[in-house]
């Protein structure tokens, strides 16, 4: 008996003494994720890092998170599409009701998901992979400069810098940062324009280097430009260096910068599936109005008209509907956007773009713009074909059509009349002014459905004219005539980074409203 | 670490090993009562230092096998405890004397010593089996509600099988808050499979309560709960015990004593407490919901000899919920076994409970896939309601059963009848819980006891969404999403006990032990996703998915790990003074070797002043106690250096880094120091009974996500530690017997506790690199809506924020733009402080009648003081004109930013403030409510001598009957989240019930 009960206690304690400490306390990782080690096999620990920069720049998915990035509130102040439903019973960014919630997103997703890729790719290539240092500072500038565009200062030069944590670069500091980044990627580029490092990872270009020098010549123009008024010397600078790179700009449509993804294009998901965006009334004014050949294309007939229709920006809960629902109900009838723009490829930045940025740059005489009027014709023709769209020649002569004026059949208070009477054909006897409205106009019809770029240059340039929001909800301090300058910095960054917040603002030289022009919007004469 | 353990383990298992010899014989005898000579069944005869003990039967008989010089110890609830030490006679009977300070009897404390009453240094509560299933809730913990000082208890929105949440002394960190539950000595696993965590509520399934593991257990087989509060009431278990325990003690056989118990019940719930709608919404309302009807059956059997004993128990819940289409299904099967070997000197100990859980269309809060929305949000003044039961029609264009409802869906709203037929969740859970535990008895003052238990939850949850659901929700084809948990937990002791009389009147009792603790959690999820797709329409299976990467199929492995070493001690100084100390280090697998170790440690004293000294004839009873605790909150696994995770379908690797540690910042556990004072007395014969405490916890170091500016690293945040959030407060409980004699009496018990919560500091202001100082740490964000929950320094958790009307010197709101505008000063994150979810002061008055072979029972719960937010209300006046108020024809006056006056109708202004990000500060209440909890008026049947039956009892039961008052238009005892999120608003969480019942006890 005994010898048994010696037996189970010997077993008892010994089972728990093995139990115990056989397997240690070594465990604490979850195998299923990814470690350094795995990524480091076909230097995934690179490459893997790319596509969530190029998934991100304009966010693929989640949709809703796309919805907050941008369609709410660039590629509605762009004039391009607006939202059937009063969200927030009319109190929203569009009415000017600027909802912080939303825009933490514009802030937030580039530097959660490009940022902290850019700086991880930084580490791992700028002396050993000079190339791919190279594609990454092209990406970040594509990314940055939007997020500077919408806010003024940002933080950039300082990002990953724990002594600097927080702090923000003045718009023009970013621009000229940006510039450097560009210099550095073109002359590690051209450096070994042949390496096939990057074609594993490449969702654009499929590793062809010369393209991504072209991309980078392209957004140095752009960005040149965009500081023309601002700082006329070195916008001059940066221009002429870019069109006299070896290389060149974008000058094919094969050029342009486009994202290729498994995922579907977050439009269409907004769009088709939720309902909840639709052509705005600036783009059916100007695109009906000019009989436009990419139309059909752009969006489809409305449910409700038969016709092209589109939804006045800036609605709020209209008298009559007894909420956001029972107004969503009609305007979810207004045009849809077309199909061809409903696929996996995310679009930023044309070629015909790049014919607008030269135009304008021969008008502001810089050298190898080449000439304005051929430039301003090469960009509609390239955009017509683009989109696979006919008639770009009846088109390009047409010098009667103008802007339409706005009907909206539910309700006539928004009926609103045209507010430019300018045409397409170019008039070498035009003023400079009129020449540019003409460029921008074209150039804004182009870069649909990109609202950011066209959103920006709405503002630098007042062109195109969009009609002004209906509900204007900010409190007096957007004026309705000039419309919305920036986004406010958002709350997540007023409560965690207030120091920086602080620098910002007296660095914006304005009060921290959405009615505080830019570095670039001057608010003084083109020319 | 682990040479040391092995050391200390073998050191003591040689030193125990070789007195194995005790002589050994069987002892009989009859205990009766001193009073009357009648014999007293069920008294606990004990051999004194070891759990070798017994039960005396009906005819109060006892036999036990016990040895020359041990002493045995009867005692008896209510009686004198007596001790006799064995001689040479083998028949020992014992008379018991009626105790005048009711003080034999013993609690179940940490790691399931028992210690008595009066030997404790802190509070503690119990609860007895009659108590919990008189009215019984099919979680037991919700029978705690109001019956327990200190402790606050809030309902699940998700009906039957729900979670229970529990604080303790409120609640005290940014992370876990739940108590430990502790069952028969041995930590339970309670991860559930998820709690709510936002308005929305997860878009793969609503928001929804994955349950615990207490709804998992049959409220029969408890034989009684004990509420351990402070910090050194739990610091023996160490890193788990931060928030309290809860010790769980479930029945076993008795010896000689064999009994059946056939308990059945049928409940019946009835949406009580809704918000003021007009008549045609709440007509439609009344349409849809139906009452549920819940039906539990239990069986239990127990037996059993000196040498073993048995019990076993079956249960089985049938219900409906008051949703159309939602049904519970719960089996629970239970066997111990009880035996003693070689004579008593070992006993083992054995147990398997198993349960599983089936429920259909679980009721979700939030906005997602929660039928509430498009109910309380339907009106037309052409159509009807009730029109749309036929929820589907054949759509021509694609030949499918469609969708219709009376207006387009949106993201949140699709008819009522289609998301509870056609959006079909199934939640299966399972749970086993094995134990083994082995008493060795070494000598007459020691004993060794090791125990094992393996505890698994098999959590699986299943929803089959149709084609043509809402856009947002599911594509084209529909979608199908599944969830499955394996949570495992291996938990294995060795543990001394030392009962050693020192001298005379000294009396050690010391435990020493060792105990480690393994967990692993399998998660699997599969979900075809919002645009992933399936290839099929309807199908729901994972070969019929889309292949690409927004489908997402997803493994998650965690293994964690804690060892540990600890010691207690309690000195009794002439059975009137004790001191209690306790240690405990802890070494975890969760943090890095250099940082992984971590020691508690306790202290306390208590004094019966009543026997130290004379306190006059009408206090029969004294005592003062001071206790001081050190706990440490678990470090969650994986949370050191996670890595990137991978996404299905060529997704690639997740764009965002892991939340991890922030730069240069080595994590540790949290700690919380916790200081206690009480006095109980007892007057007038033991008829009143007052238990006064104060108590003060001080939580910091809490790793918590402290939100970071996004510039600084590309991350919106990071675990540091840091903080300090008190908790101070008030509890006491008054009872007495205000009647007594032959044929009536009347007991009666009100417990009372106020808690101060105060943020002291979110920020401990070190010097990190990189840091900069946050003003405010989240606990529910607003992400896209108008409300949250922060911790502000000079706050207090639950803290309630909203957007707030901004209003003129007048009060009077502002309307400008056709739109009101936000009131924005001392903004946190853009809201403004409105409230705060927790009362200042709770009350439970809990009283017992009985007058022959009748009783009533009922129960007044009262919560004073605090906020809550019906974010429903928010809704429905957004969504529609379905208030009372809306059609009341009323007027709110506004003016424009001017000062210029105007009138606005009712509709809208609340069509302004309303819908899920307006003004949510327009519909805060008080959380102030006063309500008839529980009532039970009982009978017992009086049965001829020789009947087969023993005891035959039928009770009518109710619980949450009526509120005396309320302000909210919700019942604000129910919580969404059993987690620190949405605490204090009701989003669309199902109407809080009334229930009514029978319940029939047999037993034979």
């Amino acid at each position: 008996m005994r010898n048994i009960s010696k037996l189970i206690m010997y077993m008892a304690v010994i089972g728990l003494i093995t139990n115990s400490c056989s397997e240690g306390l070594d465990i604490n990782d979850n195998p299923r994720n990814i470690t350094q080690d795995q990524l480091e096999v076909d230097f995934q620990h690179v490459g893997s890092l790319y596509k969530p920069i190029f998934e991100s720049i304009y966010q693929y998915a989640p949709a809703w998170s796309y919805q907050l990035q941008q369609n709410l509130n660039a590629d509605v102040y762009s004039g391009y599409l607006t939202n059937p439903r009063p969200f927030i019973a009319g109190a929203n960014n569009t009415t000017y009701n600027l909802v912080s919630g939303w825009n933490n997103f514009i802030w937030s997703v580039p530097y959660t998901n490009v940022m902290n890729n850019v700086d991880a790719i930084g580490k791992a290539t700028e002396t050993d992979f000079p190339t791919l240092y190279a594609t990454s500072l092209i990406l970040k500038v594509s990314a940055m400069h939007r997020v500077a565009d919408v806010f003024g200062p940002i933080v950039y030069t300082n990002f990953g810098d724990l002594a600097n944590a927080g702090v923000y670069d003045s718009q023009q500091a970013a621009y000229n940062a940006f510039f450097a980044d560009l210099d550095i990627a073109v002359a590690n580029l051209m450096a070994n324009i042949d390496s096939p490092r990057f074609a594993a990872f490449d969702q654009s270009y499929g590793g062809n280097y010369t393209n991504w020098v072209k991309l980078a010549n392209s957004l140095r123009l752009r960005l040149a430009i965009r500081i023309s008024k601002a700082d006329p010397a070195k916008a001059k600078l940066e221009g002429e260096k870019a069109l006299a790179q070896s290389l060149g700009v974008m000058t094919a449509n094969t050029d342009g910068f486009f994202v290729n993804s498994a995922l579907d294009h977050p439009l269409a998901t907004i769009d088709n599936s939720w309902g909840d965006i639709r052509m705005n009334a600036s783009m059916e004014s100007i695109l009906v109005g000019y009989g436009d050949g990419r139309t059909g294309t752009y969006f489809e007939n409305s449910v409700a008209t038969g016709d092209i229709k589109g939804v006045r920006g800036g609605l709020p809960l209209l008298p009559g509907y007894s909420d956001e629902l029972a107004q969503k109900a009609d305007y979810i009838n207004y045009s849809t956007i077309g199909p061809s723009l409903k696929t996996s490829t995310v679009q930023l930045m044309t070629t015909a773009e790049v014919y607008f940025l030269r135009a304008e740059a021969a008008l502001r005489g810089w050298t190898g713009a080449g000439d304005a009027q051929a430039n301003y014709e090469q960009g509609i023709m390239t955009s017509f074909d683009q989109h696979g769209a006919s008639g770009a020649a009846a088109y390009i002569a047409d010098n009667t059509s103008t802007p339409n004026d706005y009907v909206d059949t539910f309700n006539p208070a928004n009926n609103i009349t045209a507010l430019s009477t300018v045409t397409i054909a170019w008039n070498g006897g035009d003023t400079n002014e009129v020449k540019l409205e003409k460029i921008i106009t074209q150039k804004w019809i182009a870069m649909f459905p990109e609202g950011q770029e066209a959103w920006s240059e709405f503002r630098r340039t007042g062109y195109p004219k969009i009609f002004p929001v209906v509900s204007n909800q900010s409190g007096g301090t957007i004026d309705t005539a000039i419309q919305i300058r920036r986004i406010p910095f958002v709350d997540s960054e007023l409560s965690t980074n207030a120091p920086g917040v602080a620098g910002a603002v007296s660095l914006l030289g304005g009060s921290d409203d959405g009615g505080t022009r830019l570095w670039w919007d001057t608010g003084g004469p083109n020319f | 670490m682990k040479h040391n353990l092995r050391t200390t383990l073998l050191f003591s298992f040689l030193f125990f090993a070789v007195q194995l010899f005790a002589q050994n014989k069987e002892i009989k005898g009859t205990v009766t009562s001193s009073e009357d000579g009648i014999p007293l069944p069920g008294v606990n005869v004990l051999v004194q230092g070891t759990t070798n003990g017994t039960q005396t039967n009906f005819d109060g008989d006892y036999v036990i096998n016990a040895s020359t010089g041990d002493v045995l110890v009867f005692s008896y609830l209510g009686l004198t405890t007596k001790s006799v030490t064995i001689g040479d006679a083998s028949v020992i009977n014992m008379q018991l004397a009626e105790d005048a300070e009711q003080l034999g009897e013993v609690l179940v404390t940490a790691l399931g010593i028992k210690k008595t009453r009066k030997s404790l240094t802190y509070a503690a509560q119990d609860i007895k089996a009659d108590e919990i299933s008189r009215v019984k809730q099919t979680n037991p913990i919700s029978s705690l509600s109001g019956k327990i000082a200190g402790v606050a208890i809030s309902r699940s929105a998700s009906g039957t099988g729900g979670s229970v949440k529990v604080t303790l002394r409120g609640n005290t960190s940014f992370g876990n808050n739940q108590p430990l539950y502790v069952v028969d000595g041995v930590p339970l696993l309670n991860g559930g499979s998820g709690q709510p965590g936002s308005t929305f509520g997860d878009i793969a399934g609503g928001n929804r309560d994955g349950g615990d593991a207490l709804s998992l257990i049959n409220p029969d087989d408890v034989e009684s709960l004990t509420v351990l509060k402070g910090a050194s009431a739990s610091a023996l278990y160490g890193s788990a015990g931060l928030n309290g325990v809860i010790v769980i003690t479930t029945k076993r056989g008795r010896a000689g004593a064999f009994k059946a118990d056939v308990s059945s019940n049928i409940i019946v719930e009835d949406a009580a407490y809704f918000l003021d709608f007009n008549g045609a919404a709440q007509n439609n309302i009344d349409d849809f919901l139906s009452s549920g009807v819940t039906n539990i059956n239990s069986i239990s059997l127990s037996g059993g000899t000196d040498k073993a004993q048995t019990y076993f128990s079956y249960s089985n819940t049938f219900g409906s919920g008051i949703l159309p289409n939602n049904d519970f299904k719960q089996h629970t099967f239970n066997i111990r076994e009880t035996a003693q070997f070689f004579d008593g000197v070992l006993t083992a100990n054995a147990s398997v409970m198993a349960s599983t859980q089936k429920i259909k269309n679980r009721p979700v809060s939030g906005l997602y896939f929660n039928p509430l929305v498009g109910l309380y949000a339907f009106e037309s003044d052409t159509d009807s309601f009730s029109n749309y039961r036929d929820f589907e029609e054949l759509d021509p264009a694609r030949n499918i059963q469609a969708q219709r409802w009376f207006r387009g869906t949106s993201d949140i709203e699709q008819n009522p009848y289609w998301i509870v037929n056609r959006n079909v969740s199934t939640d299966t859970n399972k749970k086993l819980l094995a134990n083994l535990n082995l008493n060795f008895k070494v000598n007459e003052w020691l004993s060794l006891q090791t125990r094992g238990t393996y505890d698994q939850s098999l959590l699986n949850y299943d929803k089959e969404v149709h084609a043509t659901t809402e856009a947002t929700l599911a594509p084209s084809n529909g979608r199908y999403i599944v969830n499955e948990q394996d949570l495992t937990q291996l938990y294995g002791d060795l543990i001394a006990n030392i009962n050693y009389n020192i001298k005379d009147n000294i009396n050690l009792t010391a435990n020493v032990g060792v105990s480690t603790t393994k967990n692993t959690a399998e998660f699997f999820t599969a979900d075809s996703g919002t645009n992933g797709n399936l290839q099929f329409a309807n199908v729901f299976s994972f070969q019929n998915f889309e292949g690409n990467p927004q489908v997402s199929f997803n493994q998650t492995s965690l293994r964690n790990r804690t060892n540990s070493i600890f010691a207690s001690a309690t000195i009794g100084f002439n059975d009137n003074i004790f001191v209690d100390l306790t240690a405990r280090n802890d070494w975890t697998s969760t943090l890095p070797d250099s940082n992984n170790s971590f020691f508690y440690p306790s202290v306390g004293v208590t004094g019966i002043i009543s026997e130290l000294t004379d306190l006059g004839d009408k206090v029969s009873y004294a005592k003062v106690r001071a206790s001081y605790g050190e706990v440490g909150n678990g470090f969650a696994t994986d949370a050191i250096n996670p890595n990137r995770s991978i996404l299905f379908g060529g997704g690639g690797i997740n764009p965002q880094n892991p939340l991890q540690p922030f730069p240069g910042t080595i994590p540790r556990p949290e700690r919380q120091r916790s200081f206690e004072i009480g006095t109980e007395w007892k007057f007038f014969d033991n008829r009143l009974g007052i238990d006064i405490g104060y108590y003060r916890t001080s939580t910091i170091d809490q790793y918590y996500n402290f939100p970071a500016s996004a510039s600084i690293l590309g991350e919106s945040s990071f675990g540091l530690n840091s903080g300090d959030i008190v908790n101070s407060g008030f509890e006491g409980i008054i009872t007495g017997t205000p009647i007594r004699n032959d044929d009536f009496t009347w007991n009666s018990a009100i417990n009372f506790a106020a808690n101060k919560n105060e943020v002291r500091r979110i920020y401990d202001g070190q010097v990190v690199e990189g840091l900069i100082e946050p003003s405010f740490f989240v606990l529910s964000g607003k992400g896209v809506n108008t409300f949250g929950s922060y911790l502000v320094e000079g706050g207090s958790f639950g803290d309630i924020y909203a957007q707030v009307v901004r209003r003129d010197a007048n009060g009077t709101p502002i309307v400008d733009g056709g739109a009101l505008l936000q009131d924005d000063t001392d903004l946190v994150d853009g809201l403004t402080k409105v409230g705060n979810a927790n009362p200042d002061f709770t009350l439970g008055w809990n009283n017992s009648f009985s007058y022959k072979n009748l009783t009533l029972d009922f129960l007044i719960d009262g919560k004073f003081g605090g906020e809550t937010l019906s974010l429903t209300e928010a809704i429905v006046e957004g969504f529609s004109n379905n208030t009372a108020r809306e059609t009341a024809n009323g007027t709110v006056n506004v003016v424009d930013l001017g000062g210029v006056g105007s009138t606005l109708t009712a509709q809208e202004y609340y069509g302004l403030a309303g819908g899920r990000n307006g003004f949510s500060g327009e519909y805060v209440y008080s959380a102030t409510n006063v309500r008839l909890a529980e009532m039970a008026l009982g009978y017992k049947f009086k049965l001829p001598e020789n009947s087969f039956f023993t005891s035959v009892r039928a009770s009518l039961v109710g619980s949450n009957l009526f509120f005396f008052y309320k302000d909210a238009p919700h019942d604000p005892n129910v919580a969404l989240s059993t987690g620190n999120a949405l605490q204090g608003v009701d989003v669309l969480g199902l109407p809080s019930t009334r229930s009514t019942g029978l319940n029939i006890k047999i037993t034979f």
